[in-house]
């Protein structure tokens, strides 16, 4: 049997398919990751559900400062929960967009709008990670 | 037995809004949903609309709702689906009539993999020689009968009915992995765009629908792996 073959075609939507997979499975990682770190830095009898939530999808040092466990701040303030946070932020900021991404584009057609929209939505995306990240390295 | 048919009308010409209608009829177990249509159309009432033609499960042509799920009237056998029987035209479509819906949003789709052999290479004396095995790849997407009963089962295709559809994809995969097609490439660059195979979430309702038991899905995949690796084989 003769082998046929084409070049491999990539294109945005093939990248965002493969990226929504990724970021999906990563999401999961970095949550079990953020409620391992949260037990293990006081949440396990300390603090209610909601506090653990956004300890474990966004443990910036405020929010841990903000719970009733003392003298944990120290521990959630290092690159490496910096790095965690952030990557967090990157796969749901991004995952999420490029959902209403999607959403958007259904109800648009391919004439003037969906150029806009897509600007608009790259822009809300830009400016949802600056200050998340601003969030993260200042606070 | 006696059969409770309730089935979704609707004209246009004099209807605001569709409606159910109840029927009562008797029937035999091993009666098809289409000889009970048949029935109402021709003693009951004689402006229910459906399409049908070969009545054999070849044409494609009566695929609708049946008790919830996409079939082929004509192979919908009663004791396969009870005494209460619910009837409504295929989901994702506009309803022209009662059982018949505009089709030409899926044609559109499928027209856009240009279903048909492409090769401008000069032909051999005799015929395009192709192993057993290079026929047996594609053999599951030949059956494809264009019933649209995949396509009009797809939340996909609900939410926007330019993605081009299970149908399309089943039918452009069987040229693309086709030894002697050479518009592969064409084909995978239309399904890598917008509306193309990653609007797939792969819940399997296409599988489940197809009343030439398709492997959908699976086609599906393969196709979004051609375009990954580059490879038709």
């Amino acid at each position: 049997m003769r082998s046929r073959s084409v070049q491999p075609a990539f294109s945005f939507e093939y990248i965002m398919w493969i990226f929504m997979r990724i970021s999906g499975l990563a999401l999961i990682l970095l949550a079990i990751a953020g409620v391992s770190g949260a037990f293990i830095m006081g949440a396990r009898t300390q603090v209610d559900l909601p506090t653990l939530m956004r300890w474990t999808f966004f443990p910036n040092p405020n929010h841990v400062i903000n719970s009733e466990i003392p003298d944990v701040a120290v521990g959630w303030a290092t690159a490496y929960w910096q790095v965690m946070q952030m990557l967090i932020i990157f796969f749901a900021v991004t995952h999420g967009f490029n959902g209403l991404r999607n959403v958007i584009e259904d109800y648009t057609d391919k004439t003037l709008l969906q150029p806009f929209v897509r600007g608009l939505i790259f822009l809300l995306w830009l400016f949802a990670l600056i200050v998340s990240i601003y969030v993260i390295l200042a606070s | 037995m006696q059969v409770t048919l309730k089935i979704f009308r609707f004209n246009p010409e004099t209807d605001k809004k569709p409606s159910y209608k109840t029927y009562q009829v008797e029937a035999q177990p091993t009666d098809r949903v289409l000889d009970l249509l048949e029935y109402i159309k021709s003693t009951i009432d004689g402006t229910l609309s459906f399409r049908r033609s070969c009545a054999h499960g070849i044409c494609g042509s009566d695929a609708m709702r049946i008790n919830g799920r996409n079939r082929l009237a004509c192979k919908a056998l009663v004791k396969d689906l009870g005494n209460r029987i619910t009837v409504e035209p295929l989901l994702g479509m506009r309803v022209l009539k009662d059982m018949i819906v505009d089709m030409e949003p899926f044609f559109e789709n499928y027209r856009q993999v240009m279903p048909y052999f492409i090769n401008d290479e000069p032909p051999p004396a005799r015929e395009r020689l192709q192993s057993i095995e290079e026929r047996e790849r594609f053999d599951d997407t030949t059956k494809c009968i264009l019933c649209a009963a995949c396509t009009t089962s797809c939340p996909s295709f609900w939410a926007n009915e330019k993605y081009v559809g299970p149908a399309a994809i089943v039918n452009a995969h069987r040229f693309i992995f086709d030894s002697r097609d050479r518009a592969g490439k064409e084909r995978l660059d239309i399904l890598n765009g917008q509306f193309g195979v990653y609007r797939c979430h792969t819940i399997f309702n296409c599988t489940d629908a197809c009343p030439r038991e398709i492997q959908v899905t699976k086609a599906i995949g393969e196709v979004k792996a051609a375009i990954a690796t580059g490879k038709l084989d």
